[in-house]
Parts: C-alpha cells; sequence; structure tokens
C-alpha cells in the first residue's frame, strides 16, 4: 500500500472514530493529534490496533518510544516503511 | 511476625523507586518493608498471623505492574544544573528552631524562616508568573465533589491517596450520642462506626481540577482564560509521609491555561523558560526532565509510558543532599483535551484543551534550606536580593 493511500485510510478513520468536525480548521495531515486534543491516551491504543490490523503491519511498544507517531503522517510514513520491512 | 522475602528481577533505580512507593498501599497486615537493591531483595515485616501467601501474591502483582517490560518509558532532559552542595538536615534544624512542628502523619506548621520562604515562593511565582500570562486569580474550596472527581478519572488513577470527607447523620440521637460519648470517654475513631453520612466529598488531591468544574459547559473567547490559585491539598500517602518532601497536606500554587490548543502549548513552554531562568538565578542544584505520575493502577505501565512519550508531564527535581536524593519541586503538565471533554468547555467550536504548572510550596522550602541551609547571608545572590526585597516589602 502507498504511503498516501494510508494517509487517506487513516485521516477517515480518526475523523469518524474520533468525531473530527466537518472544516475543522485546526484538522491537517500535519496536526499533533495528542496535543490538539483529537485523539486521547485510551484512544492512542485503539489507534495502535487500528494501524497494525487494518494495514498489517506490527508496531511494538518500543516503536512508540523510538520514532514519533503523532500527525497523521508520521503514522502514515512509518506505516508505510514498516510494511516495506524497512523499518 | 513474620517476614516474607522476595527475590527480585535487577532493575532501574526509578523501577525500585515506583515500587518502594507503592508498597506502603499493598496490605494494612505490613509493618515495614524494605528494597535492598545490592542483593536484589525485598523483605516485607507483616502482623502475626498474616497471610503471607496472599500478600506474596499482592506483592507480584506489584512487581508485574511496575515492570517496565517492552513499553520502555522515554527519557528526557530538558536542563541539568548540578553544584556542590553542604549536606544539611534541614528537617531536624526546622525542628530544633521550632520553624516547624508536626501535628499529625504528614501535617505541619510552619513558622519562622520557613513561613518567609513559602510566603516569598508564592509571591515570586504570582508576581512572574502570573503576571506574565495575565492569569485571572480564583479561590477554591478546599474540598472537591467526589462526582467531579470521578469526571476527572482521578479514580481510576489515583485511588490510594484520597482522603474522603463525611459528616455525621443528621439525626439528633447520633449527634446527641456522638456528643455524650466525647464527653465521657473521650473521642476515638470507634465512634463514627455507623454514625456517618455517606462520603460525597473529598479533600482536593489537586489544585486545577475546580478550575475545569468552574467553567463546565463554558463556550471560551479566543484564546482561552489563564488562571492562578493556590489549594491547600491533601494525599494519603502511607509510610511514604517523610519530613516536608512527602506531606499529607500541602500547599500548591498552579497556573493553569484552558483554552486553543496552540496558545495553551505556546503558554506552557513559556511558562517553562520562566522556571529554568529562576532555577538558574537562585543557583538551584536541579534536573528539569521528562516524567509521569504515580499511577496506582494495573495499566501503570500504558499510562505512564503515553504520558512520557508526549512529554506530558515535566518535573523540576531538586537534590537533597541529606537524603542523597531528589524531590520534584515544579511540573509543568498538558492534559490535550481530557478536562475540556470531561466538562464541555469549548473554544472556537472544539474542545478546549488544558495545561497547568504547579509548585509544591512546602516541598521549596524544605529545598531551599536543604541546599542553602538557614543563614540568609550564605545564600545564592539571587534567592538573598528576592528575600531581602520581600522582607522590605512586608515590612511597609
Amino acid at each position: 500500500m502507498e504511503r498516501d493511500e494510508i494517509a487517506n485510510a487513516l485521516r477517515a478513520h480518526i475523523v469518524e472514530r474520533y468525531a473530527v468536525p466537518e472544516g475543522d480548521p485546526d484538522f491537517n495531515d500535519d496536526v499533533h493529534l495528542f496535543d490538539y486534543g483529537y485523539v486521547d491516551s485510551f484512544g492512542a491504543v485503539d489507534l495502535i490496533s487500528y494501524v497494525q490490523e487494518t494495514f498489517s503491519v506490527e508496531v511494538a511498544q518500543a516503536d512508540l518510544i523510538a520514532y514519533s507517531l503523532n500527525t497523521v503522517n508520521e503514522i502514515a510514513s512509518f506505516t508505510a516503511l514498516r510494511q516495506r520491512g524497512e523499518l | 511476625m513474620g517476614n516474607l522475602v522476595v527475590n527480585l528481577d535487577s532493575g532501574s533505580t526509578e523501577y525500585f523507586e515506583q515500587v518502594r512507593y507503592a508498597l506502603t498501599f499493598l496490605s494494612e497486615d505490613v509493618v515495614s518493608y524494605e528494597i535492598n537493591e545490592a542483593t536484589l531483595q525485598l523483605t516485607v515485616e507483616l502482623r502475626p498471623g498474616t497471610d503471607m501467601y496472599l500478600v506474596g501474591t499482592r506483592v507480584a502483582q506489584l512487581l508485574e505492574r511496575y515492570k517496565p517490560g517492552e513499553f520502555g518509558m522515554k527519557s528526557v532532559v530538558y536542563f541539568d544544573q548540578r553544584r556542590e552542595l553542604p549536606v544539611i538536615d534541614a528537617w531536624a534544624g526546622l525542628l530544633e528552631r521550632r520553624w516547624a512542628t508536626q501535628v499529625g502523619e504528614g501535617h505541619v506548621i510552619l513558622r519562622g524562616l520557613a513561613a518567609q520562604l513559602f510566603a516569598l515562593v508564592d509571591h515570586k511565582i504570582c508576581s512572574v508568573f502570573a503576571k506574565e500570562f495575565g492569569a485571572e486569580a480564583e479561590v477554591f474550596p478546599s474540598t472537591i465533589k467526589s462526582e467531579t472527581l470521578q469526571r476527572c478519572n482521578h479514580f481510576t488513577s489515583f485511588p490510594e491517596h484520597m482522603d474522603f470527607v463525611a459528616h455525621l447523620k443528621q439525626d439528633l440521637d447520633v449527634l446527641s450520642g456522638f456528643s455524650a460519648s466525647c464527653r465521657s470517654q473521650g473521642w476515638s475513631p470507634s465512634l463514627h462506626e455507623g454514625k456517618m453520612n455517606q462520603h460525597d466529598f473529598a479533600i482536593c488531591p489537586s489544585c486545577c481540577y475546580h478550575a475545569y468544574e468552574g467553567m463546565a459547559g463554558w463556550a471560551l473567547d479566543n484564546p482561552g482564560r489563564c488562571i492562578t490559585a493556590i489549594l491547600s491539598c491533601h494525599r494519603y500517602e502511607g509510610a511514604n509521609h517523610k519530613s516536608l518532601s512527602r506531606l499529607r497536606c500541602f500547599n500548591m500554587r498552579e497556573v493553569i491555561w484552558v483554552g486553543q490548543p496552540s496558545w495553551v502549548i505556546a503558554n506552557r513552554a513559556r511558562a517553562e523558560v520562566l522556571m529554568h531562568e529562576w532555577a538558574k538565578d537562585w543557583e538551584l542544584s536541579c534536573v528539569f526532565r521528562a516524567s509521569n505520575d504515580p499511577f496506582f493502577t494495573d495499566d501503570f505501565a500504558v499510562k505512564a509510558s503515553f504520558q512520557r512519550q508526549q512529554e506530558a508531564k515535566r518535573e523540576l527535581r531538586v537534590d537533597i543532599p541529606f537524603d542523597g536524593n531528589n524531590i520534584s519541586i515544579f511540573s509543568s503538565n498538558f492534559h490535550a483535551a481530557t478536562f475540556g471533554n470531561a466538562f464541555g468547555i469549548t473554544v472556537g467550536g472544539r474542545s478546549a484543551v488544558s495545561g497547568c504548572v504547579g509548585w509544591g510550596c512546602e516541598r521549596w522550602v524544605f529545598a531551599l534550606l536543604s541546599q542553602f541551609g538557614f543563614e540568609p547571608g550564605n545564600w545564592p545572590r539571587g534567592l538573598k536580593r528576592d528575600f531581602n526585597a520581600f522582607a522590605e516589602r512586608i515590612s511597609h
């Protein structure tokens, strides 16, 4: 799966799952999902599960320490690289 | 009495600290406990007749809870300024001079130089931080509805340190009987049995909850509100209560922001810069680093790891040479939309985010006296300057 496809799917999931209002001026692919309150600590665990199941990648807890996974773009890039075995 | 001895896996000092802190809440049958980091053994002294198997199971549960496992804890140091310090037993010095009197477990009265330093620290926060951010002063009650703490998810993170409040039943026989018993036999806890109303309030465990509760349902003007308050907070800490460094009743001054994410984040960052300047000016031997709360639940690893990863909590920890340890005297916290969501506070049509910085006033007093001693003439230049200016100000 291409990185952009992953980002599109991820963005759509976040908008639906975390009820991001339509036309929210702050929401974009580079917004910090946690700092801006779109996803909380419980949601983070849920979001990681979604990424693992949907894109068939392994996300270890250690990855959360090693990589910055706070925005749609960061998570999409990480996922694409992991799918290709480059991470 | 019997001893339960448990072999421990090797671990970091931080891991042992977490376990040591939590052990006091293991069981009321525990008399004492000790972790020997050299031999990797935990010894728990138990009351006679205690079910050792049960206590052993609980020990295993706690050890598992705090095991870093695969989660890991992100470690970030923002600044580190260490200096050579004398070894001063500040607590003994305070007691000897009668500038501190312990009036109960974790309850201390301060006077003299200790009270002056307390007032100085609070004045410094108000004149530097509250002024910088245009913080609006609020006055909070010392107790808080348990229902509010539930909305703050406090009970699911820190059930162990709650001090609940209850009153005698509104019943003439109960009230007269209680009073008569106190008169005839003196007060004792057993006189309360069956006579108390249900606990609907608790003593505030933290300063900022009232701020969010007070704004429930508000739509804030952009970019948000900044508030300051000082509150006498309570946290029951069992065997961990110690000198002024871990009190059951302590004062916390906070500056709190509720509003737009970028505004809250920028203000929190600015407050940290101001705190760094203050620490340099007073020549504190300290480190400012990412931290986590001592969540007392089985999901400790998930919560603490996430908090560390997001750098949601940062602490200024000052060295206490006499104890060979350090204590946190300032914390900087970012809650994202947790409280905005819990209390329906919005800004610009969406949930407001919040952040706060807090100072433990009694710990500041303890840290300053532990590092610099009881003679103001020997203190670092910046501290001496502020102390003298403040003394001059209040004398007029």
